[in-house]
């Protein structure tokens, strides 16, 4: 257990949304009756929410839920499994980002994505960071530089390794490379970030640095993260949707729904009946 | 016993035990080959005998190659009369005589019941000589220009040898290098003016610019001519007047000799010294005598050549179809089936490649090549024939499996979270694999690569049919525009092995050169492998993958 403070909710948390009925501007990805199946088997069936912009939206429930399948419909990383069929919608700015005429890798500089294990590439620090800009052909070095400066300096571990950014990012400790990783992710300024399990591979410590860096990045991002652990949800989320058995059982504000939770199902997970 | 066999000691013994007599195999067999070989170039001594044989008093002087022991019946059913020898066995001796031209063969067996005595003059002296191998004698008398010197003939004479030499290396250096270039420049435009008569544009204007430049060639080969004739009168000066083992003078040459030693009367740092002179030249000069003397340059030189240009081949083609057959193919039937095929193109016996390439690649190809980009040179061939070219290719195509199936296994050992991060970034697929999944592939492309090279290196039969020869004149690569020639023929180290060991007219003194060139060919695949293996490191040292 991860004897750490919770952190007192900012802002924007004081400011109750109406999620059902969010506005269009307020609105960073509305899901509209998402089905999903591999092979025969769905694992997500009528998905229906809508995310908030400039906010952290949280997904918990027990392992094999469906929130990670979820989570990576939003960039299409379900799309590398062949056996998986999706029905239904996600819309980013009013479209749709299943249609024909979406180019996926634009999607994916659009929704950047963060994954339970550490993922550096072979590379040095700096080439790391630069790989999605090198992609869309950036080469002016003054600004891949200011943006290995920018980009680091949100993921907070510039000062630890402003050093040695041409060494090898396999030299970093497993906290330093999943900082790193999200620093790779905001470098291509996206929209939204998404990010599966960041800490379930790091000690406490590591867990606290990013917990914290995810209260920072909303003010730029819109952040989505699958966790399985509650009380993580309950310190970084503003909004904290519920999954069971690959349906969404209740979605609302974090405080809410850890306190008042309107289903017996919730209720259950949240006091540790099952999970 | 029962417990003895519980604990697993047993299997560490077997196992233990396989690994060591595989160790020994090897080891031996580059122990066998590395002292045969070696041994050869180590200046050994020449001995006198004097033989008593029936009653006929003769002097035999050479170097004691071999000593054996024989049943003493089979001597005597051969018809020879050994008078009291009652032993049950009877030593003999071979010897190198050289002196080829005087004797029927200079290799020679002694019995040692028929040698009075022996002894080892200091005075002795070897020649190396540019034809008929070996020459041993006295030196008695040195004649330079006409003049004969008996007095400090020794000193004299190895002046006058390293005049000799280096005219004729000039020489030589005048017709492979400026007379050789007019030759290739002269077919060049002959070749052209061929083509411009069978395209129809043989212009009077044309034709005149041939005949000159033709008369130009002429006269620059002409100057040249006569200097080469220069040095080569030049070089025939000199005299040695030798006494041989016949006790007769006998006058050699000195633009025949390339070198002359004292080995009975060398210190040991003298001896070690030729010794690597010898191997030096092994290496480097070119053969001799259908190759039974002399060095294998260019058969080192085509074989390294020959591996590159393969490796260079096989290594896109063989990559490009491990990305397709692991990356872009649909997992069915159809891919397992490739495949199969493909692990099943390794087992096809080598000499099948080699009669395939003959008839694809030399006849179709080479064939078709001809007609539609040398037409002029026609009813010659120029791709239409064995070549360098065709057995890097056929080589290519026998060692691809190997390189796919490494490539496949190294692109299967990627952890799909790498890839997931560089799509998450917005990169297309073929991004993601060329910036980061093939590079993180490269040890492994390495290691088939490695696997490629000693096998190819090794290969002898198919390169028998698509162009491997006895006895190439010159190299496929040197000054001549376009300096690379992929049509020429090559020599090859493992044909040649098989040249000198099997095809030589003189059996004996191939040998040792035998085990030398196996021990050279084993040398550089192990070069050029170590080399392959060094990148390889290098490469998994930069790319090694996230150990969790």
């Amino acid at each position: 257990m991860i004897t750490v403070a919770p952190k007192v909710s900012n802002s924007t948390s004081g400011l109750k949304l109406d999620l059902e009925n969010l506005m269009p501007e307020q609105t960073a990805l509305e899901i509209k009756n998402l089905d999903l199946f591999y092979g025969e088997k769905q694992a997500l069936s009528n998905i229906n929410m809508k995310i908030p912009k400039g906010q952290v939206t949280a997904f918990i429930g027990p392992s094999g839920c469906g929130k990670s399948t979820l989570l990576r419909c939003i960039n299409r990383m379900n799309d590398l499994v062949d056996i998986c069929r999706i029905e239904g919608e996600i819309q980013l700015h009013g479209e749709n980002i299943y249609d024909k005429k979406v180019d996926v890798a634009s999607l994916r500089r659009n929704v950047g994505m963060v994954f339970q294990r550490p993922n550096p590439f072979p590379k040095s620090i700096y080439e790391n960071i630069v790989y999605g800009l090198r992609l869309q052909g950036i080469k002016d070095k003054r600004r891949l530089d200011e943006v290995v400066e920018k980009s680091l300096r949100s993921a907070a571990i510039w000062d630890e390794v402003k050093d040695r950014l041409h060494d090898s990012a396999f030299g970093l400790s497993g906290g330093q490379q999943q900082r790193l990783v999200i620093a790779r992710s905001i470098a291509i300024e996206p929209e939204v970030l998404l990010l599966d399990e960041p800490t379930s591979a790091l000690d406490p410590i590591s867990t606290l640095v990013i917990e914290e860096l995810i209260g920072d990045l909303k003010d730029k991002f819109t952040v989505v993260i699958v966790t399985h652990n509650m009380q993580q949800a309950a310190r970084v989320s503003d909004q904290t949707a519920f999954m069971y058995m690959g349906e969404l059982i209740e979605y609302s504000d974090t405080n809410t729904l850890f306190t008042t939770p309107a289903k017996k199902k919730t209720e259950d997970y949240i006091t540790g009946r099952y999970g | 016993m029962n417990n003895w066999f519980k604990s697993g000691s047993p299997w560490i013994w077997l196992t233990g035990g396989a690994v060591s007599i595989s160790l020994i195999s090897v080891i031996g067999l580059l122990a066998l080959i590395a002292w045969r070989g070696l041994s050869f170039f180590w200046p050994s001594e020449v001995v006198q005998l004097e033989i008593e044989k029936a009653g006929i008093k003769s002097t035999v002087i050479g170097e004691i190659y071999d000593r054996e022991q024989v049943p003493t019946s089979r001597i005597l059913a051969t018809g020879v009369d050994l008078g009291d020898y009652k032993e049950e066995f009877i030593d003999r001796l071979l010897v190198k005589t050289g002196n080829r031209e005087f004797v029927e063969l200079d290799f020679r067996w002694i019995l040692t019941t028929d040698i009075k005595s022996q002894s080892i003059p200091q005075d002795m002296a070897v020649f190396e000589r540019s034809k008929n191998g070996n020459f041993y004698g006295y030196v008695e008398k040195v004649i330079e220009n006409g003049q004969a010197h008996t007095s400090g003939k020794i000193e004299k004479l190895e002046v006058l040898v390293d005049r000799a030499v280096s005219l004729n290396d000039e020489a030589l250096d005048l017709q492979n290098g400026a007379i050789g270039h007019i030759n290739y420049e002269l077919e060049r435009a002959r070749l052209k003016q061929r083509a411009y008569e069978l395209d129809g544009e043989l212009t009077q204007e044309r034709i005149q610019e041939y005949e000159q430049f033709k008369a130009e060639q002429k006269d620059k080969y002409d100057v040249l001519e006569a200097e080469l004739f220069k040095l080569r009168d030049e070089a025939k000066r000199d005299q040695v007047i030798v006494k041989d083992m016949r006790g007769e003078m006998v006058t050699i040459p000195l633009y025949q000799v390339l070198d002359f030693t004292f080995p009975n009367n060398m210190s040991f740092f003298a001896k070690l010294g030729q010794y690597f002179v010898q191997l030096g030249k092994f290496v480097s000069d070119d053969p001799r005598e259908a190759n039974t003397e002399g060095g294998v340059f260019p058969a080192i030189f085509g074989t390294v050549f020959m591996v590159m240009l393969m490796a260079v081949i096989v290594t896109p083609f063989g990559v490009v179809a491990a990305i397709y057959l692991h990356e872009y193919a649909a997992k069915n039937a159809a891919t397992k089936m490739i495949r199969i095929a493909v692990i099943n193109l390794a087992g096809v016996p080598s000499i099948v490649y080699g009669v395939f390439g003959l008839g694809f690649f030399v006849y179709m190809l080479g064939g078709s090549l001809d007609q539609l980009f040398y037409p002029e040179a026609l009813p010659g061939p120029t791709f239409g024939t064995p070549g360098v070219m065709w057995s890097a290719l056929t080589l290519a195509i026998l060692t691809l499996p190997v390189v796919i199936v490494s490539t496949e296994e190294g692109l299967s050992r990627i952890p799909s979270s790498i890839r997931q991060g560089s799509l998450a970034l917005g990169a297309t697929k073929f991004e993601t694999l060329w910036r980061i999944i093939v590079p993180m592939a490269s040890p492994a492309i390495m290691t088939g690569l490695i696997l490629a090279v000693a096998r190819a290196a090794g290969e002898v039969a198919p390169l028998m049919l698509v162009g491997v020869v006895k006895m190439a004149p010159t190299l496929p690569l040197d000054g001549n525009f376009p300096f690379m020639h992929l049509d020429r023929k090559f020599m090859h180290l493992g044909f040649h092995i098989y040249d000198v060991g099997f095809q030589s007219p003189n059996v004996e003194a191939a040998r040792p050169l035998v085990y030398a060139t196996a021990f050279l060919l084993v040398s550089v695949i192990i070069a050029l492998n170590i080399t392959a293996i060094g990148v390889r490191n290098h490469l998994r040292e930069k790319f090694k993958v996230l150990e969790h």
